[in-house]
């Protein structure tokens, strides 16, 4: 059985370096439409890997964690602008992500439920206040821009795929050695019964906190890389809910508490919005809600979720039908 | 000047407390935070803008009108999009609001355009002079209508067997459903009743300020920072967060500049928030 196992187990890995070993070549082969969309894709797969932490395994829905997103993009603009090169300045802008984050941690993640989601809105909208009218820092509600890279267009998109799909790979990996690890077992013991852990001598609000922490820092390097790549950045767009909303609807479709589930809810929620936006650009938001009420309704567990449940399903009955025929 | 500054915080203030009192009955009470609300209040407008260039009836009459409707559009909502949600928790019903508030603004942009709008009624410039203060006369007239609706949903709250019924299911459901009270159907009437009433304090919104598409996430702010002042579900309590945010609006437009007001009912809201969960006015509970 354990033989079994670990067979499988060897089998996956296989699969994902060759899926992440095409994804690293498959930028020669198409154009730079389709790169482009690929590198949102990955992006958005980040965030909603973040966004899963939090929600899908510790059962806190971060509605405004889009403030580490902005956050990442704005202090690594302000950073470059003088003069640090990126490869310190998306770093930096990630630590004061994540010190922004402990200490909103602390008060907000006391409150529960509801109240957690909309805090975090509130959060959000000041710290957005707050870049537009620090107009001397951060070039105020007109936006800021970064440093022009003095490359090929060509080249630059490649990059900046390669960055994406490189923090989503580490993301991934990062969030299944979390889930899987003893302090994994913590954050799941909190979404199943938080006065409960506590009693049995987890730390809650130390979990809680570090959780945070852990999604706030790749959230802000998205947000870096998305600023870096976009190069202009305004606050209403990179403070704006509906990376969040997106990529909680990402999470849903892919399978809440599962990792490879936001990735492929990301792939599967760029392309029906990428069709939408071509297909019929007057209905897309229509088209958008419809989508997401028919996933809801029909596809709760979401892909991943679903299939696990099936192959579950499907062995416990090949188990019973195995003692059956022993017996 | 200061006196002014009261006048015009209190009126606009009436409208607040309208308007946050049918969002926090929804979230405090059918526990669901209704992200489409902003599209609700919105499509109050509209239907009064369409009532007012057809029919050419006044919007302080149309409101019956836009408010039985959109009571309608809130139970149809509540059954057959919310209610089969209601066990998956809050990102489902969190998903499916918002998802209602895109096919909304969709439906807005196609039908209307993203321009802003306005019901000119011939009365819209009068004002009138009381105790040296000015006082528009639609301002004053929805702050009137705003003030009685409020009365009403507190009379049709405590005083009227459904109303009892759906305190009843806030306090305590069990309770409720074991003395026969269908705990199902009086969440429905009060999301109903919630939608029903953004759409009236649409209409009267429109009657003041052009709207547009764009007006739905301002809504959807004020409405969280006000319900969250006064404690969810509680009437007074959301009246008295709207009256609040209005004068916090309008002083801190005058003493630190308009373009921090937002910033600083959103701290207002967390502080709230952190230190007095249950809003600022007491109690636990309602009821």
């Amino acid at each position: 059985m354990v033989t079994q196992d670990d067979n499988k187990f060897n089998k996956n890995i296989i699969l994902i370096i060759a899926a992440v070993i095409i994804f690293i070549f498959l930028p020669n082969f198409i154009s730079g439409y389709y790169i482009r969309i690929f590198t949102a894709i990955f992006m958005y797969a980040t965030i909603s890997q973040c966004i899963n932490l939090m929600s899908g395994y510790m059962g806190y829905l971060p509605f405004g964690h889009v403030m580490f997103f902005g956050i990442g993009a704005y202090m690594s603009a302000i950073l470059m602008k003088l003069g640090l090169p990126v490869f310190i300045a998306i770093p930096m802008a990630c630590l004061s992500a994540i010190i922004v984050s402990i200490i909103l941690g602390f008060p907000v993640l006391r409150l529960r439920g509801h109240y957690f989601a909309i805090a975090t809105i509130g959060m959000n909208g000041a710290i957005m206040t707050v870049v537009q009218n620090a107009t001397e820092i951060t070039g105020g509600a007109r936006g800021t821009t970064f440093p022009i890279i003095m490359a090929s267009p060509d080249v630059v998109y490649r990059y900046f795929y390669l960055a994406m799909l490189f923090l989503m790979v580490i993301t991934s990996l990062v969030m299944y050695v979390v889930v899987n690890s003893k302090f994994g077992y913590g954050i799941r013991s909190i979404k199943a019964n938080e006065d409960a852990a506590n009693s049995m001598g987890i730390n809650t609000t130390f979990t809680k906190v570090t959780t945070w922490a852990i999604a706030a820092l790749f959230t802000s390097i998205a947000g870096g890389i998305y600023g870096y790549w976009m190069s202009f950045i305004a606050p209403d767009e990179v403070f704006d809910l509906m990376f969040i909303t997106n990529s909680i609807i990402m999470m849903l479709i892919g399978g809440a508490g599962t990792i490879l589930g936001p990735i492929f809810g990301a792939f599967i929620v760029e392309t029906v919005s990428e069709v939408a936006w071509s297909g019929f650009m007057q209905y897309h938001l229509a088209a958008l809600g419809i989508a997401t009420i028919v996933i809801v309704f029909f596809v709760p567990r979401g892909v991943i979720g679903t299939i696990t449940d099936k192959i579950r399903n499907r062995r416990i009955e090949l188990s019973k039908k195995a003692e059956v025929t022993n017996g | 000047m200061g006196l002014q500054m009261f006048v015009n915080a209190l009126l606009l203030g009436g409208l607040y407390a309208l308007m946050g009192i049918g969002f926090s009955l929804q979230w405090g009470i059918s526990g669901i935070i209704n992200l489409s609300y902003g599209a609700m209040v919105l499509l109050g407008s509209y239907l009064s803008l369409i009532i007012f260039n057809m029919f050419h009836i006044d919007p302080f009459i149309s409101m019956l009108f836009t408010g039985a409707l959109l009571f309608l559009l809130g139970a149809f909502i509540y059954r057959f999009a919310l209610q089969p949600l209601l066990k998956g928790g809050i990102v489902f019903t969190l998903i499916v609001t918002f998802a209602i508030r895109l096919i909304v603004e969709n439906i807005i942009l196609l039908v209307w355009s993203a321009d802003y709008r306005t019901i000119r009624v011939s009365y819209a410039g009068s004002n009138f002079q009381f105790l040296g203060a000015f006082f528009p006369l639609t301002k004053f007239l929805t702050f009137l209508v705003a003030g009685v609706i409020i009365y009403l949903t507190y009379q049709f709250m405590t005083n009227t067997k459904i109303g009892k019924g759906i305190q009843a299911v806030a306090l305590d459901k069990e309770g409720a459903m074991a003395v026969g009270v269908d705990d199902q159907k009086m969440y429905l009437i009060n999301f109903a009743l919630g939608t029903a009433l953004g759409g009236v304090t649409g209409t009267l919104w429109a009657t003041i300020y052009s709207f547009s598409p764009h007006v739905m996430d301002v809504i959807i702010g004020r409405v969280f920072i006000i319900a969250i002042l006064g404690g969810l579900g509680n009437i007074w309590g959301a009246a008295a967060g709207g009256i609040l945010l209005a004068f916090v609006e309008t002083s801190g437009a005058i003493f630190v500049g308009s373009h921090w007001q937002e910033a600083i009912g959103l701290v207002i809201m967390v502080l709230v928030l952190l230190l007095r969960p249950h809003g600022l006015i007491g109690k636990k509970f309602f009821g």
